[in-house]
């Protein structure tokens, strides 16, 4: 294992000192990190350089400054690497004349499939999308557009599979089939790279994200590990308990606590030591007779990480 | 081949739509809708003869059809087979498959051609079947028919990296038909190589009966090339190879952001 947790041990996928301008705009900067098998999760905000850099992974955009390589050569460079390779851009890319069928089946074509329908019916069958498939794309709902796309990703079986915010416009059911679907190619060891400014969505997917902000590597890792790196920012914890405000006078004179808030019977504190905490509540709940009915540190979801790096923004 | 072919066959089903189609046939099919409108104006009237009836053929030919007719059917159509797939945001979807670049741009070129040429050969097939009942002769019908299609690829050749590059497009293709065709290139007879117009004229000249520049002012209309299909078919090629060649370095070297 590699100690930069931006970086993997057996990478497919790699960006090295990455920096894209447009003019005086500059969309990602001095980027370095890698993907290997598995799914990892690009977060950041809105207009954070998330599409930029997977656009520069996939060769649409050459970098102003840095390297990518997909398997050890430049995307652009050799068009058979695209073999391995399958994309959904955030934007429609979709051709509405088509039906999703069509559509599907062009890919595999221009993919060099010996039988590019018998691979469109399966991709679209994995998507669920094979009722629809033979109506026309420019009449489907967002989200029949966003699995067609994923379909068309799909269709050559690739072992790098890059998602730009995939998950937009579907509804839960279809999002919880996608997530699963992602799931399922990284575990058989597919690359899976999926951007996201929904959290909830990231989290569901994968413990591993790097995360943009700015443009700049903001963090990388599993979600936990990067909480923990910030020993600079105090942790949340939510206890419930009764004699909430007795025991919260108690918590405020302890040095691992820097603030309490008591609502009713909820308790929120800010501190720096969290394992700390542990034995000092149960030895003050002990003294105090104090009933716990919950103990939960609320910063080790990604919304609170992710809310932590773009803190102030 | 068979990339090449779809490449062609969804190229041609999402830019040629019905309605476009009937636009464009309507446009190409005026210069027959005018000489019929002229047929019949001067159907046993003194001012109708063989011989104005011809010279009449051959200016809307060279003047209307082949000047103005070709160029702007094949400007619509080329400029959006390639500039459509930016606009639309599908070009990621053509360019991130194992395909070489110059097979996009030929492909696309070709498929520009074939939906021109549709409109415009059907254009000049009506108005040549009309000059032929009005002149007694069917020699002008194959030579129309070859310069058309030489005239619409050499433009579409032209038009297909325009279509990608600028934004506008048609206006800026206007823009040259009218000033590069008939005013520098007409100024400067040594750049009637990069004149489709004149490519497509020569090609006609080089097929029709001699009687055709008698009628053309061969130094306006050809500037300094000679008459001739093979030549025209030559430099046509030639167009196009550089074309597709060019915008296969433009889809290798440009960046596709959204």
């Amino acid at each position: 294992m590699t100690e930069n947790p931006a970086l993997v041990a057996d990478p497919t996928v790699e960006v090295t000192g990455v920096s894209k301008w447009f003019g005086q705009k500059v969309a990602v900067s001095d980027v370095t990190c890698s993907f290997g098998p598995g799914l990892t999760g690009l977060l950041g905000p809105n207009g954070a350089g998330k599409t930029t850099l997977l656009r520069m992974l996939t060769g649409l955009i050459l970098p102003s400054q840095g390297e990518v390589l997909i398997k050890g050569a430049l995307p652009r460079a050799e068009v058979d690497r695209y073999r391995n390779i399958g994309f959904v851009p955030e934007e429609s890319a979709l051709y509405n004349t088509l039906t999703a069928r069509q559509y599907v089946a062009y890919a595999a074509t221009l993919t060099g499939l010996s039988d590019p329908e018998d691979a469109a019916d399966r991709a679209i069958e994995t998507v669920e999308l094979t009722e629809d498939a033979n109506r026309q794309i420019g009449g489907f709902s967002k989200g029949m557009r966003q699995r067609t796309k994923v379909a068309a990703a799909l269709v050559h079986d690739p072992e790098i599979l890059v998602l730009d915010e995939p998950l937009n416009g579907t509804d839960p059911v279809q999002r919880a089939h996608l997530i699963g679907l992602f799931g399922r190619l990284a575990a058989e060891g597919n690359t899976v790279i999926v951007s996201s400014h929904v959290l909830q969505e990231v989290e569901r997917m994968t413990d591993r994200v790097i995360a943009i902000v700015d443009g700049k590597l903001a963090a990388a890792g599993d979600i936990a590990a990067i909480r923990r790196a910030m020993s600079d920012i105090p942790y949340r914890v939510l206890i419930e308990c009764n004699k909430s405000r007795h025991f919260a006078a108690a918590l405020l004179d302890s040095e691992a606590v820097y603030s309490v808030s008591v609502d009713n019977s909820r308790l929120r504190l800010e501190t720096s030591d969290l394992l700390g905490l542990g034995s000092i509540v149960s030895r003050l709940a002990r003294d105090l007779d104090v009933r716990i009915s919950k103990f939960a540190p609320e910063d080790e979801s990604l919304e609170s990480v992710f809310r932590y790096l773009v803190g102030g923004r | 081949m068979k990339r090449f072919a779809a490449i062609v066959r969804v190229t041609i089903r999402q830019t040629l739509s019905l309605k476009r189609a009937l636009g464009l046939m309507l446009l190409a099919g005026s210069p027959a809708a005018m000489y019929l409108l002229y047929m019949i104006g001067t159907r046993g009237t003194s001012a109708r003869n063989i011989e104005t009836a011809f010279e009449t053929s051959i200016g809307m030919t060279v003047g209307v059809f082949m000047n103005i007719v070709v160029p702007v059917v094949t400007l619509i159509i080329a400029s959006s087979v390639l500039g459509d797939e930016r606009r639309d945001n599908t070009m990621s979807f053509l360019v991130l498959r194992p395909i070489r670049r110059y097979m996009i741009a030929a492909a696309k070129t070709t498929a520009a051609f074939l939906e021109a040429f549709l409109i415009t050969g059907v254009g000049a097939a009506a108005f040549g079947i009309l000059v032929g009942i009005a002149v007694d002769t069917f020699a002008y019908f194959v030579p129309l028919l070859v310069g058309t299609a030489i005239g619409t690829a050499a433009y579409a050749a032209l038009f297909v990296p325009l279509g990608y590059l600028l934004k506008r497009a048609t206006l800026i293709g206007l823009t040259y038909v009218f000033i590069w065709e008939n005013g520098i290139a007409a100024a400067v007879p040594a750049l009637a190589s990069l004149s489709p117009w004149r490519i497509g004229v020569s090609a006609m000249a080089g097929l029709a009966p001699d009687d055709f520049f008698d009628l053309v002012p061969s130094d306006f209309a050809l500037g300094s090339l000679t008459p001739g299909a093979g030549g025209a078919v030559i430099k046509a090629l030639i167009l196009v190879a550089l074309s597709a060649a060019f915008m296969a370095a433009v889809l290798r070297r440009r960046d596709l952001a959204t």
